[in-house]
């Protein structure tokens, strides 16, 4: 057992108490038996003369008489009673002096009730202005403004002299509790436990070295508040802490809901926005405001250009879409895609009151809420806040739902390389074309039409009327060489095809007419074309299909005629679909050739192919090389027949150079390919490289964010469902705030808005409303944000359901300790750097974590902090911790996720040799249905909604995968070989297997401390012994190097913030 | 070892009920001290008035068989002459809700025969002779419901009893109240199909917002069945069990600098835990001493149901050894018969019908069945009339499932569906009825086993919501 110093536990003088008492603010007054009484008294006289313009309604000088906390709260001026003291009340003076009520003085009685009530104390202001409230939503005094932090600022906030060991004002709060059951803090912890703690807690891995080798030749005095500082100026600060807002915020980089799972490729923009935030404290009432309002506080118009605060802004309103959303997916019937959309909406709507309110709401979607004071109105009320950008009718998918906002000359400079890019494109197809055009081999040729003949017509060699057909075929048919509505024509040396209709199909044939099965094995029939365009010059809708016909014989189906009629429908997005016997009702879809989609600029066709047997084989050819996959057919499916374009519906398009040959024999040099053949496919991978290139950057123009904002800039009307039926519409409701949380005086407002106004405002309203300092909302969240700062500094919460500080929730166990850092933090400027400067500086925060007989008798579970409670890391630090001990973390910020992946064994890993496989784990694919399994195995969520706190489980596949995870033995080893690696410096002797300096390093290294003699002496044994266990001896002095390592690093030491 | 309290666990878990939050650790004691009687079943949790029933508490473990896409019943378990009759025609009771409402065709009647079986003369199709052998012992509910059309969803709510991804299922739910019996052996093992993950995957087996001790652990075919389960190559026995001693010492050392604290304590011991568990699952699945007949009931000796058949005999083997919670899945969802519905079945019965009675014999004959749930469903049933040709689409309205063993009534048949096999219409149990039911049989009482979270007490149930009643009438 270690002495205690006497001197680090002071006893409370009287000068302390009396500061306790009012810092807690609980002034007790009596009330005498002939006393006016507030509620039967003042309270009706304030009714009858003031309410009128001090009250709800109009609240003047925001002021609201209505009621006692109203009263006590007082107005724009500040507080209007003083309890005994009447002349320093504001409300009496004004009512003496005749100024109020000003058209109607009180009466001689009422002024004398008035007056009595506030020098006998005010009675019953106090009670009734607080007791009926829950006391999380009660306003928090509005605070003056003080200074940011800043790192230079250093002073301590409390003379030393008023509480000596005391380091701040919050040691007195839990010191009182503690003394109530017999019990003081802890002594201080040890320096380098210190260090170790604050660099884990703070920045989420151990020390770094020279954190701790300054520690151990003693140059960070006491205190080390510039240690806080470096490492609150860290940027790996961001990513702890910014990763437990990222929980709060329900933040996953899939969709989830449904099996697919989604990816959500941006989302990373939003991450690394709360990131940086969280690095430059920016306070937490902005914070919140641009993550709940940011495209409307920037006034974004899509389609301009953006600033950096801008861009800034508009990833931050990702936050309102962290919730799951399987709309992309859904394929159900109309009642399941709507619940699937409101399921969005509704998850939205939780994590927001779950992140900011620390409130449940969801109870309140079908009845008003059991436990807390929404009602059923006041939720849809709230949902009409956040329904414009989840209008369940004007829906988007969630890959949809994004914004442009480039900087300023960066859609130009997009826009250049395109164009160059399709520039390239066009003049390599080109090339490619006109090489394929002089240089294919030729057969004997059947049909050319090159429509290149001055004053060609097309009648002369193309028809209407199909060649078993008496009457044109279609309605209307094609209209040859006619100028209205004309159908095709040739323009320029070109075949127009010009949908002119949308009913019915209608064909273009050949006059002549084809043997499509060329007569010996090995013989090829070829069709090709050139497609010039898919639009028509002049624009239009690019054509859906590019359909043509071979075989083609009767349009109107009138013979008996198996096969034949064989359409070709040529797809731009790839895939060739081949039907029989088309049109009619004997049409029948025999699959699909080819893979390439139609694309302007290429030639495509087909080849027929004799393969004996009466078998002939179908391929796809696209700049004259067999494309994907083929069919067979047989000569019944093949009779004799015209070549034919079809066109209907959307399906415009320019050709030109069609050809129809026969090449003997030309299958039998297919299995070679010859010289032709080779060149051409080098031409067309070097063309389609390029317009691969293009594509990508056509998909992804500058500046796309994920964002959250309103789908139309007319409100919608939202109504409330009748128990949450989302059939049973009921009354519109206006967008509101529930009451219990809305102070008269600052009420939630939509501002009005202007015609060019793009959004409803109600998500400025809502910013507004809930970031007001000193307001019931913003009083609410500085508790919630202070409570699970303090959660993550002390393992647990000062009220324990962080999740929820309504009245279904624990009480806190300290709750004007809880008061008064809410307060302070709305008047640090919401600085949260701040805060947590205040609470790690703090004696609670720096007790040890050794607990005496006392402290476990008297505070079992540490909840009075009466020591500092040992909590095991979680499941990322742990990752992050091993990487930094082994000396590997690659602290890379920001940018899209670190792929993981399901290996073969079924585990989820990042493979070890993939880019980024030693970065932070915050970096690291967050999928909800594919959680890295290290991280999982130690309770990192799969998210629902959101994850305010942890659990922390004990069990064996921990241990598993600690002793045997392919993982946690890399990082084992990396350390042991960096252990191992020759300094240069120092002589090139070989070390013994036992060099006490590599065990001390590696002690250092991972559990942030020299080992203790004891722990030498054992390690150097477990060395000698377990190299000889391997009997190389070359490797023996690593891998027993690396059990060690691995053994501390599978450690409880290890594992836990001491 | 089968029950007997293990202190190192109950450590653990103390200390893991205090880190969630304040008002849990007292919630959760009563369910701890449950656990810790000597006598099983002797109340309810928390429940000041029990009305236990004949079976009440007599399970103490549970294999689930899931079937997943959901099992035709008007073809399995549900005849239906008048769908016969009507096949062809358009369905004549009004509209039906179906997934693909545009694919909605006319009455489909089954092609197949059905037969009486046992002493109790259950209707069952004669796809599932094997099944029909076991009648006598099986209870059939041929009036269940749940409330989604979407697998996903359905398959949420059959585990979870909830919508939306990421709750707790109700393996974990079990595993909580109840914890385990050996702690060599993960309390609730997942026997998955080597062909691959079901639909959902690993979310069937989550514990959700419960600690990952809570979650089902995957059980693979192949070498390295559990996760990191075997030591590294290159590293010899007697070396991991020096470096385990090592750190042991590195622990102990710690310990005594923290002596109070028991969570410390329970992880020292969990790597003694970790090495046995090195060999006790090898051991489970290693079949070696099955007999030959034992292998035959399973069908390992035919093609056709030797993977599914070896995978009851290791649910059997697991069970026999204390493990609480095993469920076995099928790759993808074989049973979501869109297409060619009638054709599959075939082998879909072929593969799982033997074997699925199987176990239930030999849990019989070894005399575990009375302490054994075993349960064959799926996530929602199918509609009487056509998808396409030859399918059938999803229905949320009607669905059967078979229950034995462990206090649920023998040789029964519960509840009946409408003329046409549409919808539940008598005695009808949903899937949060079945959850109550099912958890009163381990001797848990719904209402009670519940869990702060998200601000309110969840449950499995969340009676308040859904309404959950237990079904006294499944139960003997």
């Amino acid at each position: 057992m270690k002495h205690r110093s006497i001197i680090s536990r002071p006893v409370a003088g009287p000068t302390l108490a009396a500061m306790v008492l009012a810092i807690a603010g609980e002034v007790v007054a009596t009330r005498a038996a002939e006393s006016p009484s507030w509620n039967a008294d003042v309270a009706p006289l304030l009714k009858r003369h003031c309410v009128k313009c001090h009250g709800p309604a109009k609240a003047e000088s925001r002021l609201d008489l209505a009621t006692a906390s109203g009263l006590l709260r007082g107005g724009e001026h500040g507080s209007v009673v003083a309890p005994h003291d009447p002349d320093s009340s504001r409300l009496w003076l004004r009512v003496r002096e005749n100024e109020m009520p000003p058209d109607e003085p009180l009466g001689a009685a009422e002024r004398d009730l008035l007056r009595r009530w506030i020098s006998e104390g005010a009675p019953g202001m106090q009670q009734a202005g607080t007791s009926g409230e829950h006391w999380a939503f009660q306003a928090l005094d509005a605070p003056r403004r003080g200074p940011r932090y800043s790192p230079s600022d250093s002073t301590s906030q409390v003379p030393p002299s008023v509480f000596s060991a005391f380091r701040d004002p919050l040691d007195e709060s839990i010191a009182s509790r503690l003394r109530e059951r017999g019990l003081v803090l802890a002594e201080p912890a040890s320096e380098q436990t210190l260090t170790r703690r604050l660099s884990l807690n703070l920045l989420g891995i151990p020390p770094p070295l020279d954190e701790v080798e300054v520690d151990e030749v003693g140059q960070i005095p006491d205190g080390s508040e510039r240690q806080v500082d470096r490492f609150l100026a860290s940027p790996r600060y961001g990513e702890r802490w910014g990763k437990y807002w990222l929980d709060a915020a329900g933040y996953s980089d899939s969709n989830g809901y449904f099996n697919a799972d989604s990816d959500r490729p941006l989302a990373y923009r939003y991450r690394d926005y709360v990131i940086r935030s969280w690095n430059r404290d920016l306070g937490f009432d902005e914070f919140v405001r641009q993550q709940l309002a940011g495209d409307e506080i920037a006034g974004f118009v899509p389609g301009g250009e953006a600033t950096p605060e801008s861009i800034e802004l508009l990833e931050a309103t990702h936050y309102l879409r962290n919730g799951q959303d399987g709309s992309g997916e859904s394929d159900g019937n109309p009642d399941e895609v709507r619940i699937d959309r409101y399921t969005a909406l509704e998850s939205s709507m939780q994590i927001v009151a779950s992140s900011l309110l620390g409130l449940t709401i969801q109870c309140a979607k079908c009845h008003d809420h059991k436990f807390e004071p929404i009602t059923q109105r006041e939720y849809y009320q709230f949902q009409s806040i956040l329904y414009p950008v989840f209008n369940i009718e004007q829906w988007q998918k969630p890959n949809d739902r994004f914004v442009l906002a480039p900087l300023a000359g960066q859609r130009e400079e997009w826009q250049g390389r395109v164009d160059a890019l399709s520039e390239l494109a066009r003049t390599k197809q080109s090339e490619l074309t006109a090489w394929v055009r002089a240089n294919r081999p030729r057969g004997e040729s059947l049909f050319e039409a090159t429509f290149d003949v001055a004053d060609e017509r097309l009648a002369e060699h193309w028809s209407n009327t199909a060649p078993g057909d008496d009457t044109p075929g279609g309605t209307p048919a094609v209209q040859l060489d006619v100028d209205a509505r004309p159908g095709a024509r040739i323009v320029d040396g070109q075949l127009w095809i010009m949908e002119s209709g949308a009913a019915g199909d209608r064909w273009l044939c050949t006059r002549q007419s084809f043997d499509w099965t060329p007569a010996r094995k090995d013989d090829v029939v070829e069709v090709t074309f050139d497609l010039i365009a898919d639009t028509l010059p002049g624009g239009g809708t690019p054509a859906a299909r590019i359909g043509y016909l071979i075989a083609a014989g009767d349009f109107h189906d009138q013979r008996d005629r198996p096969g034949g009629n064989i359409l070709i429908d040529g797809n731009p997005g790839g895939s060739t679909a081949v039907h029989l016997d088309y049109p009619g009702a004997d049409a029948r879809s025999v699959g699909e050739i080819g893979a390439a989609g139609y694309r302007s600029g290429r030639n495509y066709g087909l080849r027929i192919t004799n393969l004996g047997d009466d078998k002939f084989r179908l391929e796809h050819l696209v700049d004259g090389m067999v494309d994907g996959k083929n069919m067979t057919l047989s000569s019944a499916d093949l009779p004799d027949g015209a070549f034919a374009w079809e066109y209907c519906c959307d399906r415009s398009f320019v050709i030109d150079n069609l050809r129809i040959e026969l090449l003997p024999g030309r299958a039998a040099t297919e299995a070679e390919p010859d010289e032709f053949i080779r060149e051409l496919k080098a031409m067309r991978e070097a063309t389609d490289r390029i317009v691969q290139e293009r594509d990508a950057l056509t998909r992804n123009p500058p500046g796309k964010i994920y964002w959250a904002s309103d789908m139309h800039p007319e409100p919608p009307t939202v109504h409330w469902l009748e128990r949450g039926n989302y059939a049973a519409r009921k009354d519109p409701v206006e967008p509101m705030m529930p009451a219990a949380l809305s102070d008269f005086t600052r009420p939630f407002t939509v501002a009005v808005r202007g015609p060019e106004t793009r959004t409803s405002l109600r998500r400025l309203a809502l910013a507004d409303w809930m970031t007001a300092t000193g307001s019931k909302a913003a009083s609410l969240l500085a508790r919630v944000q202070v409570n699970r700062i303090w959660q993550y500094h002390f393992g647990e919460g000062l009220v324990a359901t962080a999740d929820n500080l309504g009245l279904s929730g624990a009480p806190p166990t300290h709750p004007e300790l809880l008061d008064r850092l809410a307060a302070q933090l709305q008047s640090d400027q919401w600085s949260v750097k701040r805060l947590q400067r205040r609470i790690v500086l703090s004696a609670t925060y720096r007790q040890s974590s050794a607990a005496d007989r006392l402290s476990l008798e008297r505070d079992p579970d540490g909840r009075l902090l009466s020591r500092f409670p040992l909590h095991r890391l979680d499941a990322e630090s742990i990752r992050d911790a091993l990487l930094a001990a082994s000396g590997e973390l690659d602290t890379r910020m920001f940018g899209s996720y670190v792929p993981t992946s399901r290996d073969a064994a079924g585990e989820v890993v990042v493979p070890e040799n993939a880019t980024g496989a030693r970065r932070r784990s915050i970096y690291l694919y967050q999928r909800r249905t594919q959680v890295l399994s290290l991280l999982a195995i130690f309770d990192a969520p799969s998210l629902v909604f959101n994850s305010v706190s942890r659990p922390r489980s004990t069990m064996p596949l921990q241990a598993l995968s600690l002793l045997n995870a392919e993982f946690v033995a890399n990082r084992a080893r990396a350390l042991a070989v960096d252990l191992t690696t020759p300094n240069p410096l120092e002589s090139a002797s070989e070390r013994p297997v036992d060099d006490p300096q590599r065990i001390a390093i590696a002690y250092r290294r991972t559990l942030g401390r020299p080992p203790r003699t004891e722990e030498l002496d054992a390690a150097r044994l477990f060395l000698r012994e377990q190299a000889g266990y391997y009997p190389e001896s070359s490797t023996g002095v690593v891998q027993a190097l690396a059990d060690l390592c691995q053994s501390l690093m599978a450690s409880n030491e290890f594992l836990y913030v001491e | 070892m089968g029950g007997v309290p293990f202190p190192v666990d109950m450590l653990a878990r103390r200390v893991f009920l205090r880190g969630m939050a304040g008002s849990l650790g007292s919630m959760a004691v009563s369910h701890l001290l449950r656990q810790q009687g000597t006598a099983r079943g002797d109340e309810p949790v928390g429940n000041a008035s029990p009305t236990p029933g004949a079976s009440f508490g007599r399970a103490k473990s549970v294999i689930c068989l899931f079937q997943h896409g959901g099992p035709s019943q008007m073809d399995l378990f549900d005849p239906k002459p008048l769908l016969t009759r009507y096949d062809g025609q358009p369905y004549p009771g009004g509209d039906l809700e179906a997934h693909f409402d545009q694919q909605k065709g006319n009455c489909l009647g089954s092609p197949y025969k059905f037969a009486k079986y046992g002493g109790c003369g259950m209707d069952l199709c004669e796809l599932l002779p094997h099944t029909g052998a076991i009648a006598d012992e099986i209870c059939l509910v041929r009036s269940m419901k749940t409330e989604s059309v979407d697998h996903e969803a359905a398959l949420r709510l059959i585990h979870t009893g909830k919508f939306l991804a990421g709750m707790p299922v109700w393996g974990s739910w079990v595993l909580y109240a109840l914890g385990s019996e050996n702690e060599n052996l993960p309390a609730y093992v997942v026997l998955s199909d080597p062909g691959g993950l079901p639909v959902d995957g690993e979310r069937n087996w989550s514990s959700g917002w419960l600690p990952a001790q809570f979650q089902g652990t995957t059980f693979r075919s192949g070498a390295n069945p559990v996760l990191n389960l075997t030591t590294p190559s290159g590293i010899s026995g007697a070396a991991r069990r020096r470096q385990l001693d090592f750190l042991k010492q590195i622990n102990t050392g710690h310990l005594n600098r923290h002596p109070h604290s028991s969570e410390l304590a329970a992880r020292l011991t969990q790597f003694e835990t970790a090495a046995r568990m090195q060999t006790a699952v090898p051991e489970v699945l290693d079949l070696s001493s099955e007999t030959e007949s034992t292998r035959k009931l399973y069908g390992l000796d035919e093609p056709a149901t030797q993977e599914y058949g070896t995978r009851c005999l290791l649910a059997r083997r697991l069970v026999e050894r204390g493990v609480r919670f095993v469920q076995l899945y099928l790759s993808g969802q074989p049973w979501d018969t869109h297409s060619k519905n009638a054709e599959s079945l075939k082998g879909l019965c072929r593969r799982t019908d033997q074997s699925s009675a199987a176990l239930v014999r030999d849990l019989k004959q070894r005399g575990l069945l009375d302490s054994t749930i075993v349960i064959w469903t799926g996530e929602f049933g199918r509609l009487p009339i056509s998808q396409g040709k030859d399918g059938r689409d999803h229905n949320r309205h009607g669905f059967s499932l078979w229950l034995a063993g462990g206090g649920f009534r023998r040789g029964h048949v519960h509840g009946a569906t409408d003329e046409f096999g549409y919808a539940a219409t008598q005695d009808i149990v949903n899937v949060h009825d079945l959850h109550a039911t099912l958890l009163h049989a381990l001797g848990l009482d719904h209402r009670r086993l519940t869990l702060p979270h998200d601000g309110r007490e969840a449950s499995l149930t969340d009676v308040d919501v859904t309404g959950a009643q237990r079904v006294d009438a499944l139960l003997g």
